[in-house]
């Protein structure tokens, strides 16, 4: 796992994809790619209520990698300082087996490339200690980018508001 | 982006769009810009000169004065433009002769293309004739030759031996395919000329109808020219008809590719001879404008040897060959021995023995691997019972009263000299002998008669006695006459000639029109990108060349019948389907490299595409280890190498032959098109030492994507009701 997380609050999300925009540009992409993608999910009845969710899907950066293990050509690669997973490009062959071995449909086509895209967090914008793109951007400010220690208290935060707002209180 | 594109290359494709799509409705600004895509595309192919730049500018500053509708101010100011803000780039096109970003001959012609002297587009014409377009071909042959099918029959095909499929078997028979394609397209009514551009008002003279002269009058002819062309013998042709045998090359082929070209409205004035019959004086009066030289090399070199002026019956092979073709039929003798060891040797001596000489015998000074004549030539003439006599170097023709009665010669053995790669003949003293003769004929090579060239005085001619030209424009030293042929590069082939007559003729336009010369030789053009045929591996592996049938020796012996009798229709479809496309095919080896380098699959047995170590090429292999993955034709720059998915199989395909297929494979909740089950394997094998993926749903991207982030919706508390 790399040391980072993106958290994204989804219960602040609306859905408006500029994240998805503002990567697409900063990495000057064609139609296709999308490093980061907004998932609608619903809506659903929940208690005669319509509910629906936009869950952000970037790379999970995970600590073992499928797309790094199948890669043939030591294109994708971990970041060892910080376990950033990556596209070294001038690698890449565009056999796409990454994009079969990913569960998460993280890596992604650049057919006018014919090499893969994929999110690196901006790598280059954190090295100069700035934000990834997509954050930056975020309309609600849903979209959260730190050291992971200090991503889970936001979490823990809300949890704990959530369950001592006075609604769902015993006062 | 735009950045990154090249501005000769865009410049090219917005006026061929341009020009194309007939908005140009203004004669004079269609003229203008037609101008400037010659030179833009001269300059994108690196044969620009100096003056290109100059000459685009004063086209330009002619287009601003004239702008007559809103289109061609749009044009002008998107040229003005380009012109400005990229001008280093265009000359460093010039300067350099190289495009940093590619966009420029990223599509070199193909080996053969670049083999033939008039530049050809073989494998083009190769492609159409398997799918049996034989006229198209022979309209795609004849924008760089216009006589496919004499060349078809008699050419020394310096295509075959740069051929790339002769590194995997043997050379395609590219020569007689052409020869085929002419007599069948010629038989069906459909070998016809192009359009002519209307008469432009302008004379050419023309002196000398052999292959240079009369592939120059067409091309010329095709411009709007007229064309005269002015010729000693009473037929045109030249050598094709006074030195290459009837049974190499039958009249009725080139009586009828000299017709295409009369049809054009070439005049030929047959029997007249330059300098005499008609002179240079004569022509200026009439208004010629300029003078093409194609006036061959008749006369044959002196074997200054004893006996030689004493003996009728010592003739050269050029006069003897000159005599059958015009209708002399007798044997020159009954034992004849010819001397010398190139083509012209072979012929006179499979000529004397038609007219009925009982023995002939080639005398040569070297030994067989060091003649100058085509093999198949000498093979040829063994069948039919000539001798040959190796290192033989004759010394005197003897007889008495006028009649010879042998050949003294004298053994030779090879020696190296010093700044030679040929190895010198050398008499050995004292091994003397006679060959029994009555007739000799000599054929050590032939020079260029210069009588009735004197009044182009301005001409230079080189110490090989042949006439000087710079080789771009084929233009002589004396303005407004050019030359080519033999009479510029002493005895040499028949497509060489070809070649000369199509440079001189642009170049004589260009002159003409005041356009300014190439500083290089043209690199030949591509003149289609026709589909690729589409054929399995095994099919591609198993043709091969058809062996030529032969007329029967007796026969052969006995009279000028045609001896290569051509192969039949079925065996030409095949074998134009054998070619490699390297037009399309680079042979960059990168497909290979990824491959086998980079993905570590190594499935592609290209072994042809590397000259240097050729390995084993078998296309057949490719399906034993590969995956469909299509990194290679990712990588590949020119499309050679494609994945291409038909009825649910994904079939890998390199020019057309089909490398490898396999089923494809579909998404379970969408129905999206995934790999296929031998690339999910090569993952799995890959990501085995990771945890074990359990059992899953084969899923595309997309829809990964969203089952995870369903999986991922947090779970709240939810509200009590």
């Amino acid at each position: 796992m790399s040391q980072y997380y993106l958290f994204q609050d989804s219960k602040k999300c609306i859905g408006c994809h500029a994240c998805e925009i503002q990567c697409k540009t900063n990495k000057d992409l064609p139609e296709g790619p999308k490093p980061c993608q907004i998932i609608q999910v619903g809506p659903k009845f929940i208690n005669n209520l319509p509910k629906m969710s936009f869950i952000f899907m970037p790379c999970f950066h995970c600590e073992n990698p499928w797309c790094v293990s199948a890669c043939p050509t030591g294109a994708m690669q971990q970041r060892a300082s910080d376990g950033i997973v990556f596209v070294q490009k001038d690698l890449c062959v565009g056999c796409k087996t990454c994009v079969s071995a990913c569960p998460w449909g993280a890596p992604q086509w650049n057919p006018d490339t014919g090499k893969v895209e994929k999110c690196d967090y901006c790598k280059d914008r954190v090295d100069q200690g700035l934000e990834p793109a997509c954050v930056t951007t975020c309309t609600t400010g849903c979209l959260k980018f730190g050291k992971v220690e200090e991503m889970t208290q936001i979490r823990r935060q809300r949890h704990a508001e959530s369950v001592a707002s006075l609604e769902n209180s015993s006062f | 982006m735009a950045k990154d594109t090249c501005p000769v290359q865009s410049t090219l494709q917005y006026l061929s769009d341009r020009i194309a799509s007939g908005v140009l409705t203004d004669p004079k600004v269609r003229r203008i810009c037609e101008s400037i895509r010659m030179l833009v595309e001269e300059i994108s192919l690196g044969e620009a000169g100096d003056s290109h730049m100059a000459a685009i500018d004063d086209l330009m500053a002619e287009f601003e004065n004239r702008t007559p509708d809103d289109t061609a101010t749009k044009t002008l100011d998107h040229l003005k433009h380009i012109l400005s803000d990229r001008r280093e780039e265009f000359v460093s096109h010039i300067e350099t002769r190289n495009c940093p970003s590619h966009d420029c001959g990223v599509i070199a012609p193909s080996p053969c293309q670049m083999a033939c002297p008039a530049g050809i587009d073989v494998p083009t014409y190769l492609a159409l004739i398997a799918e049996g377009k034989d006229d198209q071909a022979i309209a795609v042959i004849r924008e760089d030759n216009p006589l496919p099918w004499v060349c078809g029959l008699v050419c020394t095909r310096p295509c075959e031996m740069m051929c790339v499929r002769g590194r995997i078997d043997t050379p395609i028979s590219i020569k007689f395919l052409k020869a085929f394609a002419a007599e069948r397209a010629l038989s069906d009514r459909r070998y016809t000329n192009p359009e002519p551009a209307p008469p432009n008002g302008k004379r050419i003279c023309v002196v000398g109808a052999g292959p240079g002269g009369l592939s120059c009058a067409y091309y010329l002819a095709l411009m709007g020219y007229k064309v005269e062309v002015i010729e000693s013998l009473p037929f045109a042709g030249g050598m094709l008809m006074v030195g290459i045998p009837r049974y190499r090359l039958p009249r009725e082929v080139i009586d009828r590719e000299v017709a295409m070209i009369e049809d054009l409205g070439v005049t030929f004035s047959f029997n007249t001879r330059f300098g005499s019959d008609v002179t240079y004086e004569d022509m200026k009066t009439k208004g010629t404008d300029a003078f093409f030289l194609a006036i061959g090399a008749h006369k044959a070199w002196d074997l200054g040897i004893k006996g030689e002026t004493d003996f009728p019956r010592v003739i050269d092979a050029i006069t003897f060959l000159k005599n059958v073709a015009i209708g002399d039929r007798h044997a020159p003798g009954k034992h004849v021995v010819v001397i010398g060891g190139g083509n012209v040797a072979i012929d006179a001596a499979r000529t004397s023995l038609r007219l009925g000489a009982e023995k002939v015998t080639i005398a040569y000074r070297r030994s067989r691997e060091q003649m100058p004549a085509d093999i198949e030539e000498v093979e040829q003439a063994e069948e039919e019972g000539i001798a040959f006599a190796f290192l033989t170097i004759p010394t005197e023709i003897t007889g008495n009263d006028g009649r010879i009665t042998g050949l003294a010669c004298i053994k030779a053995e090879l020696i190296a000299k010093k700044g030679t790669d040929r190895l010198a003949p050398v008499p050995i003293l004292g091994k003397e002998f006679t060959i029994q003769a009555d007739a000799v004929i000599s054929a050590i090579g032939q020079y260029v008669d210069d009588s009735g060239m004197t009044a182009f005085n301005a001409v230079n001619w080189t110490r090989r006695g042949t006439i000087e030209v710079n080789h771009a424009s084929m233009e002589t030293s004396m303005p407004g006459v050019f030359a080519a042929g033999d009479a510029v590069s002493g005895p040499a082939t028949v497509i060489e000639a070809i070649g000369g007559g199509k440079r001189a003729a642009e170049a004589i336009h260009r002159q003409l029109t005041g356009m300014p010369q190439p500083r290089m030789p043209k690199i030949p053009v591509r003149r289609r990108k026709v589909p690729m045929i589409e054929m399995t591996a095994a099919e591609k592996m198993r043709l091969s060349r058809p062996v030529m049938p032969m007329l029967n020796v007796d026969r052969r012996r006995t009279t000028f019948q045609q001896v290569e009798l051509g192969y039949d229709e079925a065996a030409v479809r095949k074998e134009a389907r054998r070619c490699l496309r390297c037009d399309v095919c680079r042979r960059c080896g990168k497909c290979v490299e990824v491959c086998r380098d980079k993905m570590g699959i190594d499935a592609l047995h290209l072994g042809y595409l590397d000259f240097d170590h050729p390995v084993k090429t078998d296309f057949r292999m490719t399906a034993e280890n590969c995956i469909t993955c299509g990194a290679c034709a990712a990588n590949c720059e020119n499309n050679a190498m494609t994945l291409e998915e038909k009825d649910g199989r994904r079939m890998l395909k390199l020019c057309g032959t089909i490398l490898n297929e396999q089923e494809i494979q579909t998404c379970d909740a969408c129905g999206a098109r995934l790999p296929s089950a031998q690339y999910m394997a090569f993952i799995s094998d890959k990501t085995a030492d990771l945890t074990q993926k359990a059992e899953q749903r084969l899923l595309c991207n997309d829809c990964q994507r969203r089952l995870s982030a369903k999986n991922h919706v947090p779970t709240r508390p939810v509200n009590p009701t």
